[in-house]
């Protein structure tokens, strides 16, 4: 469980979030959305302790402020948004970083195994050989996702569930790996992790998330079931766009959903 | 199929494995390079103004005094010029290289060398003023320090140089390269404009202390050198397996290395200084000795990779090489007379140096 209450963030003298409130359950996909700027990124940047914040976040009922990297490290994983690095590191090299700290559940032996496993996980098997730096950006976010993977393998370890946090984690991908990444968020949520995902697919997050929170000038907009929450007049408000929700183009006008990939499951 | 063959299809030489695992080749390479070591030092022992045989040196430690085909005159050249000077050469090599390494990982980057963004400035500073100002200002520093008062001066000018380039180069975790060079060479010419003045107010006497120091020179090597800077650097060498994990996660950012579990504080203080307290005593022994520290971790890293738990020890190997070899044209090439070793590693370094630049533009962001 991921629980922050009144989370405000000053960075310099501007004023990012207010008064935030957030929560984030085991067993499911929390997806944070809001237009540019909104804070997001920052909301996600608290919850993992990389900027100061006042307020509180706990994670599994311990105050983030009490636990050191390597107690953080064995409960939570974090995708950032991009890396990049200056030094020739292959594949293998930077997914097997995940395994440096933490825990990754895994037995001893099986280490290596699972640096492979989580390759094919996001669809790069045969890719451990290549150097990082050659490969594309979408292709570069999933060797970071198998190295976010590997970190916390198991999602529940010692009875205790662990976190996934991911900052946009399809924004470079084709639709078929937006899915694949997806189906992996939904899979880790369904094995009893949790899953905080910020997300700027409005499709994917109906699609995916069990709650969504929707962020607005530093403030916390709406929370809840997308149902409930991605309504009409809450998109207009946030994202200053007429939207409509669930409404086809007029005749004519064509679309394409993800919802309507054959291998994507539908909630 | 030949021995070599196999052994490079067990190793998966010639470069990484298709599997992207390097460990095997680096664990090779660094057999290798140890091998090497052995045989460079012993050459470096036998090499010389006055030649004996290499075959007389290794004989003269199997065989007792008497069997030995040493002269008596040889074996004090032996014991107690060139067994020092090889040490001492061993010693600043591998702390020159460990230094560019440390630095390099802990930058993000591989243009990081203690010559060039300053920090060997800061510990010339350090060094000179103890030579300048030993006996008046700095006296109970040399009081209470003795033989130290001189590597402990420098790694304090290296240290200083290190913590203000860090805090002016790295805002919010991330280091900017051009920041990191340009300040790194203002700081440099800061700290050499106060070695001016030193150098200023100097007595002849330390006047020529200073220029033989400031020449860079493993000709003075002593057995009371190797005992100070040789303190210094193998405790700076001993916490290597703690930081090869640490640079390791670096190499993502410091908001990574956190997020994977790595005390991100104890590591970069850890690398700081260490790396200061390998340039301080090479320094300090040896003058001003550059690019050791860019060109062998670069070297490294194209032909093992950049994974810190083999680049650290191999760099510290190779450094080792590569100063004796420079120690060994040094003193042979104008023979009997002596090239500085600084400009042996300047020339080979500066080159290299540039020819990384080129190939790497968008390193520099420029």
């Amino acid at each position: 469980m991921i629980s922050a209450k009144r989370i405000s963030v000053r960075l310099g003298r501007s004023p990012i979030l207010h008064d935030v409130d957030f929560a984030a359950s085991p067993g499911r996909v929390t997806a944070i959305a809001g237009p540019n700027g909104s804070g997001k990124t920052t909301l996600l940047r608290a919850l993992t302790g990389d900027v100061p914040f006042t307020g509180r976040v706990e994670i599994n009922r311990r105050d983030l402020a009490s636990l050191d990297a390597f107690e953080l490290a064995s409960m939570r994983a974090v995708l950032p948004q991009s890396a990049n690095l200056s030094f020739p590191f292959t594949v293998r090299e930077i997914v097997r970083l995940g395994l440096v700290g933490g825990r990754s559940g895994a037995a001893g032996g099986a280490l290596e195994t699972i640096i492979e496993e989580a390759l094919i996980r996001v669809d790069l098997a045969g890719f451990a050989g290549r150097y990082y730096q050659e490969l594309s950006g979408g292709e570069q976010q999933r060797v970071q996702l198998a190295r976010v993977l590997c970190q916390v393998w198991r999602p529940v370890l010692d009875g205790v569930p662990r976190f996934l946090f991911l900052d946009e984690p399809v924004s470079s991908l084709d639709i078929r790996h937006q899915l694949v990444i997806m189906n992996i968020a939904r899979e880790f949520a369904e094995a009893g992790g949790g899953v905080v995902a910020i997300l700027h697919d409005l499709n994917l997050t109906a699609m995916y998330a069990d709650q969504v929170a929707v962020v607005h000038r530093g403030r916390l907009a709406a929370a809840g079931e997308p149902r409930t929450v991605l309504t009409d007049d809450l998109l207009e408000t946030v994202f200053e766009c007429r939207l409509q929700v669930s409404v086809a183009p007029p005749s004519g006008g064509m679309f394409v959903l993800p919802q309507s990939a054959a291998n994507s499951r539908t909630t | 199929m030949s021995h070599v063959q196999m052994v490079a299809n067990r190793i998966g030489w010639p470069m990484r494995a298709a599997n992207g695992d390097r460990g095997p080749l680096a664990r090779y390479v660094i057999a290798l390079l140890g091998g090497a070591l052995c045989l460079v030092s012993l050459f470096s022992m036998a090499w010389g103004a006055s030649d004996a045989s290499l075959f007389a040196v290794l004989g003269d430690w199997f065989m007792s005094e008497t069997d030995s085909r040493l002269s008596v005159h040889e074996r004090i050249i032996i014991y107690e010029i060139r067994l020092p000077r090889t040490i001492l050469g061993i010693l600043t090599g591998a702390g020159l290289a460990i230094a560019g390494a440390v630095l390099q990982g802990l930058f993000r980057n591989p243009l990081a060398d203690p010559g060039i963004i300053g920090v060997s400035a800061g510990a010339a500073f350090g060094a000179v003023s103890v030579i300048v100002w030993g006996g008046t200002v700095l006296a109970p520093l040399t009081y209470f320090l003795g033989l130290f008062a001189l590597p402990v001066a420098a790694f304090a000018g290296a240290l200083t140089a290190t913590m203000v380039l860090y805090g002016i180069a790295t805002r919010h975790g991330r280091t900017s390269v051009a920041t990191m060079l340009l300040a790194g060479i203002a700081l440099g010419a800061l700290a050499a404009a106060f070695t001016g003045l030193m150098i200023f107010m100097a007595d002849d006497r330390q006047l020529r202390d200073v220029t033989f120091w400031s020449l860079g020179s493993l000709a003075g090597a002593t057995w009371s050198k190797i005992g100070t800077a040789g303190s210094i650097i193998l405790t700076s060498l001993a916490t290597m397996p703690f930081l090869a994990r640490g640079l390791n996660g670096f190499a993502l950012g410091e908001s990574t290395a956190g997020h994977l579990g790595l005390p991100v504080q104890r590591v970069k203080y850890t690398a700081i200084i260490t790396a200061t307290a390998a340039t301080g005593a090479a320094v300090a022994v040896s003058g001003g000795i550059a690019f050791v520290g860019i060109v062998v971790p670069h070297m490294l890293r194209l032909l093992i990779g950049p994974d810190h738990r083999y680049l650290l020890p191999a760099s510290a190997l190779l450094g080792a090489i590569m100063l004796l070899l420079a120690d060994a044209v040094s003193r042979t090439i104008v023979a009997p007379a002596e090239l500085p070793i600084g400009i042996v590693t300047a020339t080979v370094g500066a080159p290299f140096f540039l020819w990384i630049l080129l190939r790497k533009r968008g390193i520099v962001d420029l």
